[in-house]
């Protein structure tokens, strides 16, 4: 690698266009590296037992974006430099089957492309300051529970998921 | 100082136009912004409910500030409702 960027991070608006696992893959590939992982958040049809028909999502995006690179840096200083990882989110409004996010990880070995993946994805959902609010076929929108960021276990924390509430 | 607080997620219900601007001492904190807010809230969101804002964080555009930390400078905040991104 050869002082390139390792990682990328963007949020994309549903009004603008589509996040693209192909150039997630392409991001993260390197000629060293035999292991790449990804992960797609996908807005499915049915919460909590009633049918969905789309999410909007808000986020406060200056910082979900420093958030993103401090998440990749962090990941980046444990895993060490053999790693590429991208990130990407999308905000506004989708639909059932749209994508909501797009992690991937490119490494020498499928071990830490596994992992890396994992943790940053885990990361994402508990510290980034996006907010989903569901819409239901009935004509309901309500938005969802979340993780407090008051709690600093979950604000400094980006290990895979250790605590007590629900997640979907 | 004037302070503008950017809202987000369920507080947009209770405020349409997703901010409030506050009126603050110099050199206040976060934590004098939060019981601000409160008073704010329960003075105009009839729908509100307080333990939204208790599980809410405060941030600037480039970090999360904890209840003892100073408001910055430009007086722009923001403030967090539990987050579900993903």
């Amino acid at each position: 690698m050869s002082g390139q960027s390792t990682h990328h991070c963007a949020v994309v608006d549903a009004a603008q266009g589509k996040l693209d696992p192909a150039a997630a893959i392409e991001f993260v590939s390197d000629p060293g590296f035999g292991g790449i992982d990804m992960f797609i958040g996908r807005i499915r049809n049915l919460n909590h037992g009633k049918v969905v028909t789309g999410i909007s999502y808000d986020m406060f995006e200056p910082l979900a974006l420093a958030g993103f690179r401090a998440i990749a840096e962090q990941v980046q200083a444990e895993f060490g430099p053999q790693l590429k990882l991208y990130i990407a989110h999308a905000k506004g409004r989708l639909a059932v089957g749209d994508l909501a996010v797009v992690i991937a990880a490119g490494t020498p070995h499928r071990d830490e492309a596994f992992r890396a993946c994992r943790q940053v994805i885990e990361a994402v959902k508990h510290t980034s300051p996006i907010w989903k609010q569901e819409h239901y076929e009935d004509g309901d929108s309500i938005w969802s529970e979340g993780c407090s960021l008051c709690e600093p276990q979950n604000a400094e924390d980006t290990a895979a998921a250790h605590h007590g509430h629900e997640h979907h | 100082m004037k302070v503008e607080v950017s809202l987000f997620g369920a507080f947009r219900d209770h405020e349409p136009g997703a901010q409030v601007v506050l009126e603050l001492p110099e050199g206040a904190r976060v934590a004098e912004l939060r019981a601000a807010l409160l008073d704010y809230a329960q003075a105009h969101w009839p729908a509100f409910r307080p333990g939204l804002l208790q599980r809410s964080a405060f941030a600037s555009e480039t970090t999360v500030l904890r209840d003892n930390e100073l408001l910055p400078a430009d007086g722009r905040m923001a403030v967090l409702p539990p987050v579900s991104g993903g």
